[in-house]
């Protein structure tokens, strides 16, 4: 199928990789094709409603009218955006007075039906099918801990359970890694208050790597430019909130689907990563075959009595 | 408010507040909100969601408005889909925040944060971080830029930052966007 494909800010700058991991992904899989709306304008994120209620469905309404003309549903890969627009999708598509006052304030662009709004995840997931991705190279001894954040099952997402979602999950598994069950998956990271309290949205940010790390993960997976941004970037400040290292390298989902389809490395940003992925893949997903030991079974230990050392 | 000053509910008198107190006022105080909100956890409120529900019912516009909870809100929508009443909680304190600004109450650096952000979607047509962040900083913490400088290093290394924005052909008519809804507004 084809989608229009709406890139958003962060994937042309901070998160160049994501975008280029995707589209390296799409341009392999038969099934998922995306067309660019070039003339693409910001979502508005989290702050336009704060300058006028209307103005982040106006927003969205102007990108979602252009992939209206191109007739495909809309793939937006930041969950901000994706969470904006699927939101504008809905309430414009119920609201005909609201579509009518947001119509008034384009000048060019008139939307009639929004289209539907898809996360990247979603579409891979739902539409193409895990059993469908061409793994060549399936990421042995990767203990992935998918984390979704906020904005992809909240609070409309409507694909995954908004406190236990499992998509990534089911990916990750299908990639050949391990998915890894941990109690965040779903906590915010504090990407939308950084600059504004960077303490807090480290504590956050910090607890969920730290949780990530007690659950036995060795990488984790992302589907957002700021959850990506936070806890690779700040990787080294979240460290010093915890006193301890992670050494955590933080992926996004396409570029482990790159991986594990074995497309060429230099298309999926892996450079860009400031916590380096490169021993962590030559130990697991490069090591000969035979170096990685199956996970063994671990017995309780006994019990010790009292006084015992 | 001290806590033990005696509350008597008042009535919200700002038109801004009074469609935001119906939309809370079926809240029965569980606190399911407290729990699910993270930045109650780590200490970023200064009133637990909760509380605000309950200061909204009874009137309490003022504390409410100048509260830090109504800026540090994450907008993470985890009390949204918990609430067994269907309260939007997280766009409650974004209705909040509007008025806060619009009644003049003093100006967090969210405030400046916000409308940075937006000056530059409206002037550029997209976001581009790096003004984003030299404005924030000049205009909140000038001082602060000497603890930027290894983020700043650490981006430009791995090519992340970008040093001219990007221009979308239809900019004039995202401004126009913008111009609309201000004559309306006015």
């Amino acid at each position: 199928m084809k989608y229009a494909y709406f890139p958003g800010c962060s994937q042309e700058a901070s998160a160049e990789e994501y975008n280029r991991s995707l589209k390296a992904v799409a341009r392999r899989l038969d099934t998922m094709e995306l067309a660019e709306i070039e003339d693409w304008n910001c979502c508005g994120a989290t702050p336009a409603a704060t300058v006028h209620p209307l103005l982040p469905h106006a927003l969205a309404a102007r990108n979602l009218a252009i992939a209206e003309e191109m007739g495909m549903e809309m793939v937006a890969p930041c969950a901000a955006c994706y969470k904006n627009m699927n939101k504008a999708s809905h309430v414009l598509g119920d609201d005909p007075e609201m579509l009518e006052q947001v119509n008034a304030t384009l000048n060019g662009h008139q939307l009639g039906q929004p289209p539907r709004v898809r996360h990247p995840l979603d579409v891979v997931v739902n539409d193409v099918g895990v059993d469908n991705i061409p793994v060549a190279k399936p990421l042995r001894g990767l203990k992935v801990a998918s984390y979704y954040g906020c904005l992809i099952t909240r609070p409309e997402g409507g694909f995954d359970d908004p406190e236990y979602p499992v998509t990534m999950d089911r990916l990750m598994e299908a990639l050949g890694a391990e998915a890894v069950d941990w109690a965040y998956k779903t906590k915010c990271c504090g990407g939308a208050i950084y600059m504004t309290t960077e303490d807090i949205s480290f504590t956050l940010s910090a607890d969920v790597l730290a949780h990530a790390k007690a659950a036995g993960a060795n990488a984790v997976a992302v589907g957002c430019p700021f959850c990506q941004l936070l806890l690779d970037l700040y990787q080294d400040k979240l460290e010093a909130v915890r006193h301890t290292t992670f050494d955590m390298p933080i992926f996004f989902f396409s570029q482990l689907m790159g991986l594990a389809m074995d497309l060429d490395r230099a298309e999926l940003g892996l450079e860009k990563l400031v916590v380096s992925p490169y021993r962590l893949l030559q130990e697991t997903v490069d090591a000969p075959e035979g170096a990685i030991e199956a996970p063994k079974k671990q017995r309780p230990s006994k019990p010790k009595r009292w006084g015992e050392a | 408010m001290s806590q033990h000053e005696a509350i008597r509910p008042r009535h919200a008198t700002s038109p801004e507040v009074v469609p935001i107190v119906e939309a809370v006022s079926l809240c029965y105080q569980c606190g399911t909100c407290s729990g699910a909100c993270p930045v109650t956890a780590a200490g970023g409120m200064d009133y637990t969601p909760r509380a605000i529900m309950r200061m909204l019912q009874m009137g309490l516009e003022e504390e409410v408005l100048s509260s830090q909870t109504i800026w540090t809100c994450a907008s993470c929508y985890h009390c949204v889909v918990r609430c067994p009443r269907d309260i939007e909680i997280a766009d409650v304190m974004t209705q909040l925040r509007n008025a806060a600004l619009k009644l003049g109450y003093k100006a967090r650096s969210g405030k400046v944060y916000n409308e940075g952000f937006m000056d530059i979607v409206r002037f550029h047509g997209r976001m581009w971080e790096p003004r984003l962040v030299v404005q924030y900083n000049l205009l909140t913490n000038p001082l602060n830029f000497l603890g930027l400088t290894p983020v700043a290093i650490k981006m430009l290394a791995k090519r992340k930052l970008r040093f001219l924005p990007d221009h979308p052909a239809g900019r004039p008519e995202i401004r126009g966007i913008f111009e609309r809804l201000e004559e309306g507004a006015e």
